[in-house]
């Protein structure tokens, strides 16, 4: 028996069955960091063979390239301004939709279906109804006596824009929080009522805690999802006004494949890469203060 | 005490019900443009339902934007695509949950860490390596990464629910003479089949949606998928908005159908992929 399942056998089957998740994991993990590397050194166009050029690419994205600097704060605005305030709209949602309720089920579908949809497609209603001389919301507002607002043409209102049309489609976040809502104890809640203590106290010393590590990863995951944002500005804005809506993904894809800068581009990559990592960094190094894991 | 339980219960689902319609509102806007005139749609104060209903707009639609061709396009990405997602991920998910082998730890290391690899750094690289063998304008580079191991994450999420299926089936099967495809498509992957239908729902919506991936690989309008031709329309016909709006209910729709087909296992999904922790 022994013999006929031992090591031998099940390593060559074993092999076999990971060819393709280990060539995988070789063209597309491992290869593309070399790689990324070894064109930044590079002027490369396409046309021509890569020429050497030493740091010279990033020397230029430091010094002369006007627009990394402000690419890399639209971008940190956009995915912590969408990450920020779509956590909190999907907890709402969660604890509304927790609530003693009618027909939760369909709400939930309702709030989940825009992280399904298109993004081309959900962007391009957006678009129309942000217009700002036939646009929905601009007729809304003025009931309000609130005078036209060009949302996609100012620098002011552009990505604020997005990140609005971004949270509607966090629907996943608010069924993954509603899930951990109801996985919290009744006992426990139960036990804050028997020592006297009412809604809120339920809520701060019982709900938050337990969630606290379920909020912290998707907050985590929604980080890193949001800063490689492409879809409205490739869509809708092309990175204007001012470059107020030029993040990082779109720099390099404009770079890269409308430019032929693949040398460039490769250099904003490698930087994005380390700045992306190192953000994880830093937002696990400073969890550690306010989460809450049973067992603690 | 019941009485204001009601109460409250009546005004929770008013304020869901208000936060809902804003929540289909863009739907709503989506459907109702589609069915104006370009005149109407232009009409501000907007109206917000069309006076006659234009369904004439679909089928004009269609003569300017050819969604049959972008629909076979997109199709014939997503389909191989999926199923090589499935494939390839169950086999790697049966060697981690099943096998001994020298280096298993290593490998599943490296597979989990490649999780967190952000796709947008490593398109340059990717896309140079495609132009060295030639392939960089077409379907290949949108399909082949599918099967080469249908990403970390679908491996470790097979992975983890094998590892609940008890070891005495296949041992049970091996000593039954059964082969290795045998147990894992035969014996336990017909036990996961939940989770196999997340999988293939998400991975099936991923694809459907890419945008990044056809801009880059593909340029000609033939080849177009539904999303690009889309992006690609809006850009060309500016102000023709009935049919873009026709054409964004088309490209809406499918993915909605689906959700409604699969509603069960795209919410199991999302808990599963957001839970973890």
């Amino acid at each position: 028996m022994k013999k006929r399942l031992g090591v031998h056998d099940n390593t060559l089957i074993a092999y076999l069955f990971l060819t393709p998740a280990l060539l995988g994991l070789l063209l597309y993990t491992v290869y593309p960091i070399f790689g990324v590397i070894g064109i930044s050194l590079t002027r490369w166009t396409g046309l021509q063979p890569p020429v050497f050029v030493g740091l010279e690419n990033y020397a230029k994205i430091f010094t002369e390239d006007n627009f990394f600097i402000s690419a890399v704060k639209a971008t940190l605005y956009f995915a912590f301004g969408s990450v920020v305030s779509g956590t909190l709209y999907a907890f709402l949602i969660a604890i509304l939709l927790n609530q003693r309720i009618f027909a939760r089920g369909v709400f939930r579908s309702v709030f989940f279906l825009p992280y399904i949809i298109p993004g081309i497609g959900a962007s391009i209603v957006w678009a129309w109804m942000y217009e700002a001389n036939f646009g929905v919301f601009n007729y809304f507002l003025g009931f309000l006596g609130v005078d036209k607002i060009r949302w996609l043409g100012e620098d002011l209102t552009a990505t604020p824009s997005l990140i609005i049309m971004t949270i509607w489609g966090m629907g996943n976040v608010i069924v993954i929080f509603l899930a951990g809502l109801q996985s919290v104890p009744k006992a426990y809640l139960e036990a804050v009522e028997i020592d006297g203590g009412n809604a809120w106290h339920k809520f701060r010393h019982v709900t938050v805690p337990l969630m606290s590590p379920i909020i912290f990863y998707n907050f985590l995951m929604g980080i890193v999802t949001n800063l490689q944002v492409f879809v409205p500005a490739y869509t809708l804005t092309r990175g204007a006004p001012n470059n107020s809506t030029l993040y990082m993904v779109y720099l390099i894809y404009r770079e890269g494949f409308q430019r032929n800068n693949f040398g460039h581009a490769a250099a904003l990559s490698l930087i994005f890469f380390l700045f992306i990592g190192l953000l994880t960094w830093v937002v696990f190094a400073t969890s550690r203060k306010f989460l809450f894991y049973e067992g603690d | 005490m019941r009485k204001s339980k009601r109460i409250q219960k009546y005004i929770c689902t008013l304020i869901a019900v208000i936060l809902g319609l804003a929540c289909v509102f863009p739907f709503i806007w989506m459907i109702r443009s589609s069915l104006m005139s370009n005149m109407e749609i232009y009409q501000y104060p907007p109206r917000m339902v069309p006076k006659n209903w234009m369904f004439e707009n679909y089928p004009y639609t269609l003569k300017v934007f050819p969604f049959g061709r972008y629909l076979i396009n997109t199709l014939s990405i997503t389909i191989p695509s999926v199923c090589g997602v499935l494939l390839t991920s169950t086999l790697a998910a049966y060697c981690f949950a099943r096998l001994e082998f020298p280096g298993k730890k290593l490998w599943f290391a490296l597979v989990v860490s490649s999780i967190l690899m952000p796709s947008s750094v490593t398109i340059i690289p990717i896309f140079l390596g495609w132009t060295a063998v030639g392939l960089s304008n077409g379907y290949a580079p949108l399909i082949v990464p599918a099967f080469l191991g249908g990403g970390g994450f679908n491996i470790f999420l097979c992975r983890q629910f094998l590892m609940t299926i008890p070891k005495d089936i296949d041992e049970a099967a091996i000593i039954d003479g059964a082969s290795h495809p045998r147990i894992l498509f035969q014996i336990l992957l017909p036990l996961i089949k939940p989770v196999l239908i997340s999988i293939f729902l998400f991975t099936f919506i991923l694809y459907w949606n890419d945008v990044l991936g056809p801009v880059i690989y593909i340029s000609r309008n033939e080849q177009n998928t539904i999303s690009q031709a889309l992006a690609n329309f809006r850009a060309g016909f500016g102000t023709d908005y009935r049919a873009i709006m026709a054409a964004c209910v088309m490209s809406v729709l499918p993915t909605v159908a689906l959700y409604l087909i699969g509603q069960k296992y795209f919410i199991e999904g999302i808990v599963l992929s957001g839970l973890k922790s």
